[in-house]
């Protein structure tokens, strides 16, 4: 009698976790072989901004993951700290004034991946659970979780 | 003989690129349409031209730690290579361009460049115009710009900004800068730029600081009466300038002192002293609306003989506007202006249409 009782327990369980969404956390991705160790969170503003941030004196290339609209709320808030119509002031300031390059966008996780591999400079921030199946990439630091 | 070194300098800049991975590309093109019209008007001259179709193209590359910058502008009425920079990046925070390029002193140029997009009023301020529309300052120069930050004590970030280089000439048309595209064998000076200025975040537009030129500029071609015999002006500037950001609020202010001293073939020379600035206030309201203001004022104008120069110079000019942020990166802003120069008072209206594609 108990011993079913736990059974139908560790079943209901089993159907909660399966009901419950999986916590989601954002990372920030490079290749793995990547020269790119570790940047602040200032850096990485700075570079999704356009600024260029040089490593080994050779700058890095940042790709915006527009994969998902939610991912485009988590970049404006959490990462460059601007609205849109802010965002898009600045990055077309630093091409008009000082000639620099604004982050290239990807449309799909597939894409972001894709230019991750074929750059080492490039940095760019995708879900945890994308970058788990991908031995090519390494993770740099955790930069949103819900 | 220059153009054939500007040559070589593409081609080796080229192959350099060539010998590694592509060299990283951003296109800037800044359109925009504008229509003029004058009333009350008791002035000889009052702006160059009524209507102006441009299209402002940014091109920038990037291979490692180098750089090559060009701006070309197109309108219905002229098409010049406005700056042409080879750049080396020493830093995040640093670096180094030899080329044409607009000098570090003039606030508003270093900040809008010639994309029209990019700032809220339709003209700049007069004491910011371009050499060819009639501008009473030296704005584009050939030589090296040096660009650099420091952080300081509570995140507080200094920049500084230095060049020298080939002064534009003072011809009977105005000023006249050396075109790399059409380069001529005149004599030409040098000029100096310094700017120093504290802000008090990494990126933040808001801040205060100072500015320092002295240019020489070479007469060339036949004298206007009123100069008779001018061999060279040598102009000295002594800047200040404070801009506060903060949305919805835009604000900036700008003075300038200038000494102006100029050199004769047979007389002595003779030297002269003026003050400009202005201030700009511009506030974002709802629907996308942008309204702004600026003054502008020249004190001890009509003492000046470098200012005499300048016939259709604006000593002082008010203006007010209303931009509209109609759809994502376009805009349409309408513009009331009233400017007296040395020869008279105009008013005018002015229309434009705006945009970016990055």
């Amino acid at each position: 009698m108990i011993a079913r009782r736990i059974i139908v327990l560790l079943l209901l369980l089993g159907a909660l976790a399966e009901a419950w969404p999986a916590a989601q956390t954002l990372v920030l991705v490079v290749r793995r072989d990547s020269p790119v160790t570790d940047l602040d969170s200032v850096t990485v503003r700075k570079l999704f901004l356009g600024v260029p941030v040089l490593i080994n004196g050779t700058p890095l290339r940042p790709i915006r993951n527009r994969s998902e609209p939610h991912l485009d709320e988590i970049f404006l808030q959490q990462i460059v700290a601007m609205s849109q119509p802010s965002y898009d002031r600045q990055i077309l300031n630093g091409v008009n004034r000082q000639g620099w390059l604004a982050p290239s966008e990807a449309a799909s996780v597939t894409r972001v991946a894709a230019e991750l591999n074929a750059n080492p400079n490039a940095v760019s921030f995708m879900w945890e659970r994308d970058v788990a199946h991908n031995p090519n990439l390494r993770v740099l630091r955790v930069l949103w979780s819900d | 003989m220059r153009a054939p070194r500007l040559l070589i300098l593409l081609l080796l800049c080229g192959s350099c690129a060539a010998r590694g991975e592509a060299p990283q590309v951003q296109f800037l093109l800044l359109p925009s349409a504008e229509a003029v019209g004058t009333f009350a008007r008791d002035a000889l001259v009052t702006q160059p031209y009524d209507e102006v179709l441009r299209a402002d193209m940014i091109l920038s590359l990037q291979r490692g730690p180098f750089r090559l910058f060009t701006e070309y502008l197109l309108s219905d009425h002229e098409g010049d290579l406005e700056r042409f920079q080879l750049g080396y990046q020493f830093s995040s925070d640093t670096v180094l361009w030899l080329g044409r390029f607009h000098q570090p002193t003039s606030v508003w140029n270093h900040d809008h460049h010639h994309g029209q997009y990019l700032q809220t009023s339709i003209t700049r301020p007069a004491i910011e115009e371009w050499e060819d529309l009639g501008g009473i300052l030296p704005q584009h120069f050939t030589g090296a710009l040096l660009e650099t930050s420091r952080p300081l004590a509570s995140g507080w970030r200094l920049r500084m900004a230095g060049s020298g280089g080939l002064a534009p000439q003072l011809n009977p048309g105005g000023l006249e800068p050396f075109d790399l595209v059409h380069p001529d064998h005149h004599r030409r000076q040098l000029g100096y730029h310094a700017r120093l200025s504290l802000h008090p975040g990494d990126l933040d537009e808001s801040g205060f600081g100072v500015l320092l030129a002295r240019e020489d500029l070479a007469r060339i071609g036949p004298p206007a009466a009123s100069i008779l015999g001018l061999d060279h002006v040598q102009l000295s500037l002594y800047g200040v300038f404070a801009s506060y950001v903060e949305d919805p609020w835009r604000l900036l202010a700008v003075l300038f002192h200038a000494d102006a001293r100029l050199f004769f073939d047979a007389t002595p020379s003779r030297g002269d002293s003026f003050a400009l600035g202005y201030t700009q206030a511009e506030r974002r309201f709802g629907h996308d609306l942008t309204a702004f203001v600026r003054l502008e004022g020249t004190a001890q104008a009509a003492d000046s003989r470098y200012l005499g120069l300048f016939p259709a110079y604006p000593r002082s000019r008010q203006l007010a506007g209303v931009r509209w942020d109609f759809a994502p990166r376009q805009a349409f802003t309408l513009q009331l202006t009233n400017s007296h120069t040395f020869t008279g008072h105009f008013a005018d209206v002015r229309v434009q249409w705006s945009a970016a594609l990055l």
